[in-house]
């Protein structure tokens, strides 16, 4: 496998969508409409009873890039679950290409594995899609999803130790006392050479850079309305499958 | 005039100071993104070399399986054991122990996919629980490797580019080798060319 820098992610074919507004996003036609608007309703009511966001979002092609890729680009960039618990978990079916895959947050690994998510696709979704039951394989594989990850219930409260956000830097008293002499040696400095003052700030300023990945979660979703991302990982768990 | 000029260079002075420090912080940050996310990269690993010897018992079960491929698999997971052993402590920063690493776990992926790929001339394995389960681990496995590879290579990147650019570039220099350039994941040779079996 080819791994470049994420430059060569801009060759992709299909660009990721924008984070979606509810928990099932049927943009294929692939549900009905009735089964489509309960499926969101069970969802948005266990994420407010858990606190795990578990989304089902349906599209028509991943463009050619293979679905694990485009999986793990999409909960990336919508940030599925928690910041820091990373209970995020996406059901992703490609209408067109037939292909699906359970895409597991971090936090959730353990409670719907890699083999529970491949023994959902195989025996509970895929069976049901190729007998023509669309509404009914989805149905069953998010109950099956949710019956590994743990019914409506309190939300769990320990962060999984390792896979918290990054702490933000720290200012330490040597810094404090740094930047102390800085503001008065720029002062003096700005005031009798501006220009020079004004090219080593930009240069100073470029020095702050980006903390890790811990920058705002999704858009807001408004009070009480739609799915927003939490600022969630995943890692490449879950499985796809095809029919 | 005259009087101006110490106070100039004592405001350069500090800001060349505050460069350094500012420049120290950011490549120390950065190091300990990499090494994070290195941390990932070998739990991930660990984690497949865990399922192998359940895989080879599964397939010495199944008859007449081939027994070279099952040992070649054995033998790549058990030299991965090895480079493991010896102390992965500064790998991230020391490419000659990264390049083992990384030659140890491509042999594992190569026996382990010629496994898969002759697996497929026995339907009775590839039929029992047993079987498909660890074929589905290994799958999920797999994937997961590819992205906290992935995941590195980006951190791995952003370390290098600062650390390259100016005026951070500067800083380094003072620190020795302490902010080596970091190595990346490099694509398997060969893995363009799928296994070949011949039945």
């Amino acid at each position: 496998m080819a791994l470049g820098a994420p430059a060569a992610l801009a060759g992709a074919p299909a660009a990721v969508p924008p984070a979606p507004a509810q928990w099932v996003t049927d943009g294929a036609g692939f549900l009905s409409e009735p089964v489509r608007a309960a499926l969101d309703a069970r969802l948005g009511q266990y994420e407010h009873d858990s606190g795990h966001q578990v989304l089902v979002w349906i599209g028509h092609t991943t463009g050619g890039a293979p679905i694990e890729d485009w999986a793990v680009r999409a909960f990336a960039a919508w940030k599925v679950g928690r910041r820091g618990l990373d209970d995020g978990v996406v059901l992703f079916i490609m209408a067109d290409d037939r292909k699906l895959r359970i895409e597991v947050g971090y936090g959730l690994e353990a409670k719907l594995t890699d083999l529970q998510a491949a023994t959902i696709i195989r025996d509970v979704v895929v069976p049901r899609i190729r007998a023509g039951d669309r509404d009914g394989a989805t149905r069953a594989g998010v109950e099956a999803m949710l019956a590994a990850l743990g019914g409506a219930g309190a939300a769990e409260g320990v962060p999984v130790a390792d896979q918290e956000a990054p702490p933000r830097p720290q200012l330490g008293w040597g810094t404090i006392l740094l930047l102390g002499l800085l503001g008065v040696g720029i002062l003096i400095f700005v005031a009798t050479h501006p220009a020079a003052a004004v090219f080593f700030l930009t240069t100073l300023a470029s020095n702050r850079g980006r903390g890790g990945g811990w920058g705002g979660g999704g858009f807001s979703g408004g009070g009480g309305g739609g799915f927003s991302g939490g600022g969630g990982r995943s890692g490449g768990g879950g499985a796809s499958g095809s029919w | 005039m005259k009087k101006l000029l110490p106070i100039g260079l004592l405001g350069l002075a500090v800001i060349l100071v505050v460069s350094v420090v500012s420049g120290y912080n950011t490549l120390v940050r950065l190091d300990q993104g990499v090494r994070a996310q290195w941390g990932q990269v070998e739990n991930v690993y660990q984690r497949r070399a865990d399922l192998v010897p359940n895989l080879v018992e599964t397939v010495k079960g199944a008859a007449a399986f081939e027994k070279e491929t099952y040992t070649a698999v054995a033998e790549a997971r058990s030299r991965v054991g090895q480079v493991s052993a010896a102390g992965l402590q500064n790998v991230v920063n020391d490419p000659a122990a990264f390049q083992r690493f990384q030659q140890a776990q491509d042999g594992l992926s190569s026996a382990l996919s010629r496994l898969m790929v002759v697996s497929e001339k026995y339907p009775d394995l590839k039929a029992t629980g047993a079987f498909r389960d660890l074929q589905a681990q290994l799958e999920g496995t797999e994937n997961r490797i590819a992205v906290e590879r992935m995941r590195f290579n980006e951190a791995a990147q952003e370390f290098n580019t600062r650390r390259q650019t100016f005026p951070t570039v500067l800083v380094v220099g003072f620190f020795g080798g302490r902010f080596a350039e970091k190595a990346y994941f490099a694509a398997q040779p060969g893995s363009e060319v799928a296994p070949k079996v011949k039945f």
